[in-house]
């Protein structure tokens, strides 16, 4: 494989496949060490500790969620106080409107809350890993495909500020990479 | 991947040692604690009503634990868990304490110690209805037998008359006869049902009691299918039977499992807590309709076992974090339980926070909006007075807003020091929990007959606080022993490896 086929076209980053998850999980554990941000491993199944091993933080989804949630909480009690006590006082089965309505409308609230924090996880998730999108350069890759086969895969972008043309091709080889290639935009 | 764990090398278990001068403890106040609250019981027969909640409290807090460490173990069989089997062993200990503290429980039960009249009012109540029925009974006998004898007279000749009069008809018509035949028939159907009525002396005195009884106390005549004393002591054999036997039957598998290594008990174990999930369910849920239910006899809620169970496991299972992190503070089982095994425990502890809210809450919520009599009347004695506050303080805000506020904190689950702490709380929550279920009773149903109606007896906390400690004596004593009496984790189980790498 050599580069000078591809000159005319710009370097999206290499992907480089590993025998096994063991190897791959070491070689994330080096890659996270040479403080590289901007890359990713890709496997058939999902190996426990990864994230740990590629130095991943907590995710801000539950944040999202949290705020999602209260969200819909705060709705649902407002709108049902708003519309069955201050607007429109509704007596029903001889129960109090005002504060000590408030038995009633868990139900809604519930309801709500789930709904609005269902919302936030799933457009949330959608925002932090950017999708949708109509293409990724990955799949110019014919190796990249197999990633849901048998294939453990890692690659490293070329935007990221550590990366270099030769060195990182050698870094991936010391650690094990059994293959790598050159993905292209 | 670094450093996975092989279950080969966790093979010999580890026995718990030490603590036998808590254990000694724990005897002396479980024995000590009892003694003095029965010679205070004998002492002072005025307090028998007040001190027979406080019995009823601690045992069934502590019996809640037990029950639930029993719960954790079936569903982890049932479920086939591979998580939690370095601290199955834990519940199965848990577990194995029922049969304990059914004995515990016997004052409650045998009537002479004169507790099960003051906690279940239905035994007085039925025995003394039952008795003056018996009486009116017995004095309107005669009367009874000798009416209901002049009826079958009469039906008697008036089928006599029907015949005779169908004799002397010199030619009826085909139709005539057809009427007259099929008057005879019924007049003599209706004589012989009167005379299929038992009139003797213990038939007719049957008869008449259960018309008194009925007109007495209805509710509790309709009721005398389940409340009446021979199907109660049956109820109560059956607990212990299936309780103490899943229990007993569970644990002496997974030992045997330590020694031999044989995987049939495995299979054993999981095969049978799926089947006995339903006996044991039946179990609970009947034992707190008669224990705790039944401190009300007019009183239901179809919601109560799940609510009961719902605690049960709630409480256990922060009873089970806060025993794994002592026992880790001395020295155990370090090796096989890590911070992943305590993020498990804290999830599932959060889920039971919600579980137990959901319960709590539906039923509360069906009871306040349907507004049925019989029903409110629980709600209303929690909203009197002390017991108001003591709603909103610790069964609303306690019990829900903060433990499931600080158990979302993904960060807190896997700190075992932190997650320790709300275990406490949630522990102490849930004996609060039992003692709001148990003790707005005690007040109104003890004063019932006084000029006025007290929702709280003076100083009868005492008597509580020393029943709880007396059983949490026995309780401890008997935990420490079964922690010592075999491995603290199943060191043969199949599913060990799994568990020793927990990830989640």
């Amino acid at each position: 494989m050599s580069t000078s086929d591809h000159s005319k076209k710009e370097l999206f980053g290499y992907l480089a496949q590993f025998e096994d998850a063991t190897a791959l999980y070491h070689a994330a554990e080096k890659v996270r060490d040479k403080k590289f941000r901007r890359w990713d491993v890709h496997t058939p199944f999902p190996v426990h500790g990864m994230d740990h091993a590629m130095g991943l933080g907590k995710s801000w989804l539950s944040v999202l969620v949290l705020v999602g949630g209260v969200c819909g909480s705060l709705t649902a009690l407002g709108l049902q106080f708003f519309t069955q006590v201050s607007l429109y006082p509704t007596v029903v089965q001889d129960k109090p409107t005002n504060l000590f309505t408030i038995p009633a409308f868990f139900p809604v609230t519930f309801e709500l809350t789930i709904l609005f924090a269902a919302f936030a996880t799933v457009l949330g998730l959608f925002t932090i890993i950017m999708l949708p999108r109509w293409n990724h350069p990955l799949f110019n890759s014919p190796l990249f495909s197999k990633f849901s086969n048998d294939a453990f895969l890692l690659h490293i972008e070329a935007r990221d500020p550590k990366f270099h043309h030769e060195k990182t091709r050698e870094f991936l080889s010391e650690v094990g990479a059994a293959r790598i290639e050159e993905i292209n935009y | 991947m670094a450093g996975i764990k092989n279950g080969d090398d966790f093979r010999d278990g580890e026995r718990f040692k030490g603590a036998s001068l808590l254990q000694k403890l724990c005897l002396g106040l479980g024995a000590g604690g009892t003694i003095l609250f029965f010679v205070l019981r004998y002492a002072t027969p005025a307090n028998t009503g007040a001190m027979s909640y406080s019995w009823l409290f601690a045992v069934v807090f502590f019996l809640s634990l037990a029950v639930g460490g029993l719960f954790w173990t079936m569903l982890h069989h049932a479920t086939n868990s591979g998580w939690g089997t370095v601290v199955r062993r834990l519940m199965e200990n848990l577990a194995i304490l029922i049969p304990v503290l059914f004995v515990v429980a016997l004052p409650l039960l045998i009537s002479s110690v004169g507790f099960r009249d003051a906690l279940w009012e239905w035994f007085p109540l039925r025995a003394a209805t039952l008795s003056h029925s018996h009486e009116e009974a017995v004095k309107e006998q005669a009367e009874y037998v000798a009416e209901r004898k002049a009826g079958i007279d009469k039906a008697k000749q008036e089928v006599a008359q029907a015949k005779k009069d169908l004799a002397e008809l010199s030619s009826p018509s085909p139709g005539h006869r057809f009427y007259m035949e099929r008057e005879i028939t019924s007049l003599e159907k209706k004589a012989s049902a009167l005379e299929a009525e038992d009139l003797s002396d213990e038939g007719a005195i049957s008869t008449l009691t259960d018309k008194h009884f009925l007109h007495s106390e209805a509710l509790l005549y309709k009721k005398r299918g389940y409340l009446n004393e021979s199907f109660w002591w049956i109820r109560q054999l059956f607990y212990l039977v299936v309780l103490g036997g899943i229990a007993a039957v569970l644990r002496s598998w997974s030992v045997k499992l330590d020694k031999d290594g044989d995987p049939r008990w495995f299979r054993w174990m999981r095969r049978w807590s799926c089947g006995l999930l339903l006996p044991f369910a039946t179990a609970w849920t009947f034992l707190v309709f008669d224990w705790l239910m039944g401190l009300d006899y007019a009183w239901f809620s179809t919601m109560w076992g799940v609510y009961l169970f719902s605690g049960a496991a709630f409480g256990s299972m922060a009873f089970l974090i806060i025993l794994l992190t002592l026992l880790r503070r001395a020295g155990y089982l370090r090796k096989v339980v890590t911070m992943e095994h305590y993020h498990i425990m804290g999830k599932l502890l959060l889920a039971f926070v919600i579980f137990w809210a959901y319960i709590a809450f539906s039923q509360y919520f069906l009871i306040w909006y349907a507004h049925i009599t019989e029903e409110t009347k629980f709600f209303i004695t929690r909203n009197t007075e002390f017991w108001n506050t003591y709603t909103i303080a610790f069964i609303v805000i306690g019990h829900f807003f903060v433990p499931f506020t600080a158990l979302l904190i993904q960060g807190w689950k896997k700190k075992p020091r932190i997650l320790f702490g709300i275990s406490v709380w949630c522990l102490l929550m849930h004996v609060l929990d039992v003692y709001w279920i148990i003790m707005p009773d005690r007040g109104p149903s003890l004063t019932a007959h006084a000029e006025k109606v007290q929702m709280l007896i003076p100083g009868a906390w005492v008597y509580d606080v020393l029943a709880f400690v007396s059983v949490a004596g026995i309780f401890g004593y008997f935990l420490l022993r079964m922690l010592r009496s075999a491995s603290l984790y199943p060191c043969r189980d199949p599913r060990l490896d799994e568990s020793l790498n927990l990830v989640n």
